[in-house]
């Protein structure tokens, strides 16, 4: 059992079932990609496995514990999760950015400690941020931006990262440099990693394990090669395509050519 | 590397501090102009001297009982419709939040009206009564109206809060038409934000409620901070979404509910001061809010000497002079937004 899994999950907006009765478990230490069709619910999961969703029944559980019943500052101290576009108020700079990721460890009146100071440094420096510290959010190119949030959720300290399509509205460029980022995070510190990924071959190349997910249920997980087939592509994506060995690395690529609606 | 962003943090933090030394002494300026002007002119040597003790009776009284409370209560009211309007701002995600333009402050008004109509021995007795009625009036209009589904939605509170205050304030004026004339003129005056018939114990009416919530506003601006970044990120954080908002959205009601009740219908001040910190410092709450605070004090303790002194002896209710610096901005603002 993964110390982070869901059972038995409902989760609903506005009275709206969204997904019923979903188990899930994500593994330690990996990255893990939620693909899925527009509307199939992969968002709305990732939201109830950071308590950001309450669900209607069933829960999300961090080493047994429900974790939308647990005190919310303790969970901010082990998940992090980004939201898809989140947007900073006007004038607010890269650092204060990345300082609002100590939040989960402050009390009222209090000041940023070393320690926490060391640590927004450590999360300027990991995300290529240095050297815009000083610059508002919204003066910086998508990339820019996204690292710069990306740095905010690293602040927080968590062992776990959960990000809502990163690389949505990117350039290329900088989609490769926030998948990059994400992977070295994985490598080098051993973070799990989970995000929601709209491009299935971004999926299969920088993520060790992909649950793809059709209507609020989990279609297919484990390995790319595993789980990225004929089969699945036409059933969960509605597309027939050609899937051939990655050159570079020897993922499955998938190359789509026709739609099965 | 770790010294040089040190080094940053310092520089940052230096700029604040000589906002707020500026504003502090602006304020400090702006009382001692005001102390010397007036219907009845006091040259500053002479208010020095009274100061230490040494003045004519006259002098004593204008400047102990007419002058100085008013100034010290402008100080007061306006440091609570600014921070009121900080918070709003905060929560709402929305810079054009305000006391005045979310109906708090015309629930407070309709509170206090209520009070009058009905007991109108309470405007010799207002001090300690009315902020209870304004309170009141103002929570129900923001609670009530913008709770749905057992969440208050930023959006929604906003124009809920337009829409209902403009109802408000038409059911205030169907009171105030029922009132005897005298009690009408009090109404009247009051609505429009006057300081006139000011004295020692609307200060200590007021003084209670800015001291517990202006230091807890302060408090809260960490909570502040993380809110501004939307609701699945400050959830994400580690915040109670819901119920902090809440709590802040009745802090910001309890502020300027009291500063309404002693001041009256007191517009802009919560819209533009925040505006003008957060140009100046950067909208971190930490450093915005204390420039915040004192930009509302020395607002209104320069909009209440003009009041004072601009159609001497014929007093201007010190709520138009804010409107008349603070609806042009409004508009400013309204046409960068869109």
């Amino acid at each position: 059992m993964s110390r982070l899994h869901a059972e038995a999950l409902s989760l609903a907006y506005t009275g709206q079932l969204v997904v019923d009765n979903l188990s899930v478990e994500i593994p330690e230490g990996k990255i893990t990609a939620l693909v899925g069709a527009n509307g199939s619910g992969k968002s709305t999961i990732l939201k109830a496995l950071a308590r950001v969703l309450k669900p209607q029944g069933g829960a999300a559980y961090l080493d047994g514990k429900a974790i939308h019943r647990e005190p919310t500052k303790a969970i901010a101290q082990q998940i992090a999760i980004l939201p898809q576009n989140p947007e900073a108020p006007d004038g607010l700079t890269v650092k204060e950015l990345v300082s609002y990721g100590r939040f989960p460890y402050q009390k009222g009146f209090g000041t940023l400690s070393i320690d926490d100071k060391k640590i927004i440094y450590w999360a300027l420096d990991v995300t290529g941020m240095v050297e815009l510290a000083g610059r508002p959010v919204g003066e910086l190119s998508g990339g820019q931006r996204q690292r710069a949030w990306i740095a905010m959720a690293l602040a927080q300290g968590t062992s776990r990262l959960l990000l809502d399509e990163p690389t949505t509205f990117l350039d290329m460029a900088y989609q490769m440099e926030v998948l990059q980022l994400l992977e070295r995070l994985n490598r080098e510190e051993g973070r799990t990693i989970v995000m929601v990924v709209h491009d299935l071959n971004h999926a299969a190349r920088y993520a060790q394990h992909i649950i793809a997910i059709l209507d609020g249920t989990v279609a297919a997980a484990g390995p790319p090669h595993e789980v990225i087939t004929h089969d699945m592509l036409r059933h969960v994506f509605a597309i027939k395509a050609d899937i051939i060995p990655d050159p570079s690395c020897g993922v499955p690529l998938c190359i789509p050519f026709a739609s099965v609606r | 590397m770790l010294d040089q962003m040190r080094m940053s943090n310092a520089l940052t933090l230096s700029q604040p501090i000589r906002v707020m030394l500026l504003l502090g002494a602006l304020i400090v300026g702006a009382s001692v102009l005001s102390l010397n002007i007036g219907f009845i002119q006091l040259a500053p040597f002479d208010v020095l001297k009274t100061v230490l003790g040494q003045g004519s009776e006259r002098q004593e009284l204008i400047l102990f009982q007419f002058r100085l409370p008013r100034i010290v209560l402008a100080i007061l009211i306006g440091m609570g419709l600014a921070a009121s309007g900080a918070i709003l701002q905060g929560v709402s995600r929305n810079g054009l939040a305000d006391p005045g333009l979310l109906g708090i402050n015309a629930g407070a008004g309709l509170g206090v009206i209520t009070l009058i109509l009905f007991y109108p021995a309470a405007q010799a007795s207002v001090p300690f009564l009315l902020p209870l009625a304004a309170l009141g009036g103002a929570a129900l209009v923001i609670y009530t109206l913008a709770y749905k589904h057992g969440e208050v939605t930023p959006s929604r509170l906003l124009l809920v809060g337009i829409a209902v205050g403009f109802g408000i304030g038409a059911v205030t004026l169907v009171f105030s038409l029922r009132m005897d004339p005298n009690v009408y003129r009090f109404a009247v005056v009051w609505l429009a934000g006057t300081n006139s018939a000011t004295t020692w114990s609307y200060v200590l009416a007021l003084l209670p409620w800015t001291t517990v919530l202006v230091p807890l506003t302060i408090y809260k601006a960490k909570m502040l901070n993380v809110l501004n970044l939307g609701d699945q990120v400050a959830v994400g954080l580690g915040a109670s979404v819901e119920w902090q908002r809440r709590l802040l959205i009745l802090i910001a009601v309890a502020l300027a509910g009291s500063s309404v009740a002693v001041g009256g219908g007191i517009a802009f001040i919560g819209l533009v001061c925040p505006h003008l910190a957060r140009r100046l410092v950067g909208p971190a709450h930490q450093v915005m809010l204390p420039v915040t605070l004192l930009l509302g004090a020395l607002l209104l303790v320069v909009a209440d000497t003009l009041a004072r002194n601009l159609l001497a002896p014929v007093e201007i209710p010190a709520g138009i002079v804010v409107a008349v610096i603070g609806a042009p901005y409004f508009l400013y603002l309204l046409a960068r937004t869109s």
